[in-house]
């Protein structure tokens, strides 16, 4: 059964792999958004830093790596079921005998395995040559980020994949993920870490469940948060991805009584 | 000439008023826009707003500058998305055959790709960007003379024409490549981090670029440091008022030949 979401997975590397143009337009793209974050925050440090206790150099390790993660938290899922719905197409889709979310799963996880090579690798490269080399603060730290950035991951995708599902009753609505995206971007800390935000704002992302999908790595690989801090925020992540998977379950459930079928 | 004039401008009115329609045709996905851009815009001011409150000004612009800068910014976005957001599209055209149908009628090519498709929801682009010029122009006191208000008008056309200039030369690549979406994502990540801080935090090579390779430093940055007399680190001679509408229409000559020389070596891939 694996075998056929491993088969998707390995279609998509291929395909992903065959556009050698586009990848380097992506890595152009994401070497600008990493320029300009980093050369902000080198600007920001060069004013009036008293109120904050973090090191500059704490703070670009923060961006790039956050910038990498963008490049491999890949949650095409919203995009996909959108678009099947719009061309009819997630018709075919239902009738095959393998889970369908799964199958976009599969999908994602295929262009991720190839971002890790086409992507995080060369952006990795150019940011250790401009700046410094983004490194973890400890060995310790380095091991607890991965398995982080797994649940971060789920988190995302699940998020995604319930976003994209709402275009089953709204079709006309657009692309909703596109404002959940831009309320992600912020929330979650990838541009700017949490703690410079008011302490409001702070306290109540602390109940929603964006701060654990970049921030929650990322200060465990600058060190930021202690180990046994970072188990307890392993915590929350695997609380969300229980919540939101229950959400997902029932969405979906409702979802495939609604399916209307556009066009012929 | 007055006649063809004319009939140009029929094309363009009769397209516009399809255009419209066709959008109205799908009510609820204005909402979406109306959810989504304002959000954007106002998380790009969000970022800001707590830099310089953790430390206190960049690189000595101010939030209610860095608001100016990027609001000034906005308003030849939001009119490049409603007159050209056609451009960003070549490469389907190209590999659907759609650009055949262009070429087949008695008229500029590029008028025709323009004017096809007036994007009347772009409109909502411009809402949030105005609301932010008001509320930042007044945080700056800004002069609200004749004469401001004119080099404002002058300074955004000429953005408008620099930022299309950019599209219509990289969309050119789709006549060769089959392909430039990815470059045209590209481009609006740069057009957006250059335009929306100072060009003075990146280092002098970068502003050098920005200024005389590709000059997105005459849409906003250096109007902006000119209306709150600001140093730009470059001394300019005049006005921006003059430079931004200069820059702009040498470069957007430059992309219409670019644009002309890629139509050679079109070759349909429509089947």
């Amino acid at each position: 059964m694996l075998q056929a979401y491993w088969y998707i997975a390995k279609m998509r590397i291929l395909t992903t792999i065959a556009y050698r143009f586009e990848v380097f337009a992506a890595v152009g793209s994401q070497m600008i958004i990493m320029l300009a974050a980093v050369y902000l925050w080198k600007t920001a440090y060069s004013g009036d830093t008293s109120s904050t206790t973090m090191q500059l150099n704490q703070i670009v390790t923060y961006t790039i790596i956050s910038i990498l993660l963008g490049s491999v938290f890949i949650c095409d899922v919203q995009d996909t079921i959108y678009h099947k719905i719009r061309e009819g197409q997630i018709a075919v889709d239902l009738y095959r005998p393998i889970m369908l979310l799964g199958s976009y799963l599969a999908d994602d996880l295929g262009t991720m395995m190839s971002s890790v090579v086409n992507k995080v690798l060369p952006l990795f490269v150019l940011a250790s040559l401009l700046f410094e080399v983004p490194l973890p603060d400890s060995f310790t730290s380095f091991l607890l980020f991965v398995p982080s950035c797994v649940l971060s991951y789920a988190i995302l995708w699940l998020l995604s994949a319930i976003v994209g599902l709402v275009a089953f009753w709204v079709m006309e609505l657009g692309n909703m993920g596109m404002v959940k995206d831009s309320i992600v971007r912020i929330l979650s800390g990838s541009i700017v870490p949490l703690w410079f935000f008011p302490s409001s704002v702070q306290t109540v992302s602390q109940f929603l469940p964006f701060q654990y999908t970049y921030q929650t790595p990322l200060a465990i690989y600058i060190g930021e948060i202690s180990p046994l801090d970072a188990l307890t925020a392993m915590g929350i992540q695997f609380v969300w991805i229980a919540a939101l998977y229950a959400l997902l379950y029932v969405v979906w459930s409702k979802a495939k009584k609604k399916t209307l079928i556009q066009g012929g | 000439m007055v006649t063809t004039v004319r009939h140009y401008y029929s094309v363009a009115v009769c397209y516009a008023r399809m255009a419209i329609q066709r959008q109205l045709e799908y009510p609820l996905f204005l909402v979406s826009w109306l959810l989504m851009i304002p959000i954007a815009y106002f998380s790009g001011l969000w970022v800001l707003k707590i830099l310089t409150d953790r430390f206190q000004s960049l690189n000595g612009w101010d939030f209610s500058q860095l608001a100016f800068i990027y609001s000034l910014g906005q308003f030849s976005h939001g009119l490049l998305v409603v007159f050209f957001i056609t451009t960003w599209y070549i490469d389907g055209m190209v590999i659907q055959g759609e650009f055949d149908r262009l070429l087949l009628r008695p008229m500029n090519v590029f008028f025709q790709l323009v004017v096809s498709y007036v994007n009347f929801i772009g409109l909502v682009d411009l809402i949030p960007g105005t609301i932010l010029f008001i509320y930042a122009s007044h945080l700056v006191s800004f002069d609200w003379s004749l004469a401001n208000i004119l080099k404002l008008i002058l300074i955004v056309i000429g953005g408008m024409l620099i930022r299309a200039a950019l599209f219509i030369c990289l969309s050119s690549v789709s006549f060769w490549t089959k392909r430039s979406s990815s470059l045209i994502g590209f481009t609006l990540n740069l057009l957006e981090r250059t335009t929306m801080y100072p060009l003075s935090i990146y280092p002098f090579v970068l502003q050098m670029i920005f200024t005389f390779l590709i000059p997105i430093g005459f849409i906003s940055f250096y109007p902006a440091s000119e209306f709150l007399g600001q140093s730009s680190g470059f001394h300019i001679p005049f006005s921006m008022a003059l430079w931004t509408p200069l820059v702009g229409i040498v470069f957007f000559v430059i992309s219409q030949l670019t644009f002309n020389f890629g139509m050679k070596k079109y070759e349909s891939a429509g089947s």
